[in-house]
């Protein structure tokens, strides 16, 4: 599902992906300031050992994503941290295909920066609540939006849509209730220790050392 | 907080589809003739009700099977051929194994032969009570060796994906690395601009 093995995608898709992953760096890596470089490569690596934390589904289990939780975190740069964390992932425990790596940097990518994008217009400094609420639907979303594009992917593939969508879905109805309750937790966190994590500075900027 | 933990419940119930991970694997061992082997997700769970195709090295389909609820299937060769199994979840899981042609019996007939070509009769007619031809009990010890070695070679096969310790630390220690690069890069980048407003600034 998330991770799309080598040899499953057509080559205009795989195409797709590399374009759109190259054009996601670029500018994340534009936006990476240094003061953002250690919450970058922490969430990198919180997106690295998530797909770690499995969960028992019936007779199966089934892994986080965590990318709302990188996209609200980050924004733009979400790109080079899931590319990153894709990458040791693909080579270091066999998740997903080397060739595809585009692809599912773009499926879950994307949806984190559309999380990020509605945690910025729901999410509100000076409310908890709003921006704990923001926090959970983001880290829905995240999930919901990859299944749904890895479905998309399948199916521009030639694999049936309706097959292919309902099977990533279902699987990740239990993830997406998991990753969002995570989601809120850990911004609702962030919030009261170090609200600067999510853009959110408090009133005087800490200093940097 | 309870509310919470009610909708993960009736998630969790809902959803007991086709089983799911991110790694599927196909592991098939020939006993005699007979393949038998199931589709399984790397962390846990079979991949159940999913379609395997049977094809010799040239791409010939030989048969298309179904997974049954515990991930199995099974399949008779009727050709001494290499046998690929490829299984399909239907979600982007596809996964592929290879039963080398060394492993079947040598009484089929080669691949050359048409494949419809049931394998040749055993030899018993011709074996009195008590007396067993050296190709019969040559056959018994094969498939007692490879009844004994089936799970040695399932658990040598499902330790291929384990996740080890190891393999979590390095995969961090590099994000750490690439950090500290990034870090690197960017001091560098941002020095030169403030070391000539610094010069400009001596200057005035």
């Amino acid at each position: 599902m998330a991770h799309i093995p080598d040899g499953v995608l057509s080559a205009p898709v795989l195409a797709t992906g590399v374009a759109v992953t190259l054009a996601g760096c670029a500018i994340g890596l534009r936006a990476l300031d240094h003061e953002k470089i250690p919450r970058t490569a922490m969430l990198s690596s919180v997106f690295f050992v998530a797909s770690l934390v499995h969960f028992p589904v019936g007779p199966s289990s089934v892994h986080l994503i965590l990318n709302g939780l990188v996209g609200v975190a980050l924004g733009w740069t979400a790109f080079p941290a899931i590319v990153v964390a894709l990458l040791l992932q693909a080579v270091l425990f066999g998740f997903g295909g080397l060739v595809v790596l585009g692809v599912n940097a773009m499926n879950m990518a994307v949806p984190a920066l559309l999380c990020y994008a509605l945690f910025a217009a729901i999410g509100r400094r000076d409310s908890r609540k709003l921006s704990i609420l923001a926090a959970a639907l983001a880290g829905g979303l995240g999930v919901i939006l990859t299944a749904l594009m890895v479905a998309g992917s399948l199916a521009l593939s030639g694999k049936e849509f309706d097959a292919a969508a309902r099977l990533t879905l279902f699987a990740h109805l239990p993830v997406m209730a998991i990753e969002s309750a995570f989601t809120a937790a850990a911004v609702s966190l962030l919030l009261r220790v170090k609200p600067e994590f999510l853009g959110m500075p408090e009133p005087q900027e800490a200093s940097y050392a | 907080m309870r509310k919470r933990l009610a909708i993960l419940a009736l998630a969790l119930t809902i959803c007991a589809p086709p089983a799911l991970a991110h790694k599927l694997k196909v592991f098939a061992t020939a006993i005699g003739a007979e393949i038998s082997g199931y589709g399984y997700f790397a962390p846990g769970g079979r991949a159940q009700d999913s379609a395997v195709s049977v094809t010799l090295p040239d791409g010939r389909v030989l048969a298309t099977l179904r997974t049954n609820a515990e991930g199995e299937f099974a399949f008779v060769a009727q050709t001494r051929a290499d046998h690929v199994f490829t299984l399909d979840a239907g979600d982007g899981h596809v996964a592929t194994y290879r039963i080398a042609a060394a492993e079947l019996p040598d009484t089929l007939p080669g691949a050359g032969a048409a494949p419809a070509i049931a394998a040749t009769p055993a030899p018993q007619a011709q074996t009195a009570k008590g007396d067993v031809s050296s190709a019969e009990i040559r056959a018994m010890v094969e498939q007692g060796v490879a009844h004994q070695l089936r799970p040695l070679r399932e658990q040598i096969d499902a330790w291929q994906e384990k996740v080890w310790l190891h393999d979590v630390l390095g995969g961090l220690g590099y994000i750490i690395g690439l950090a500290g690069l990034a870090y690197g890069l960017s001091a560098n980048r941002r020095s030169k601009p403030q070391a000539s407003s610094a010069m400009k600034e001596a200057r005035r």
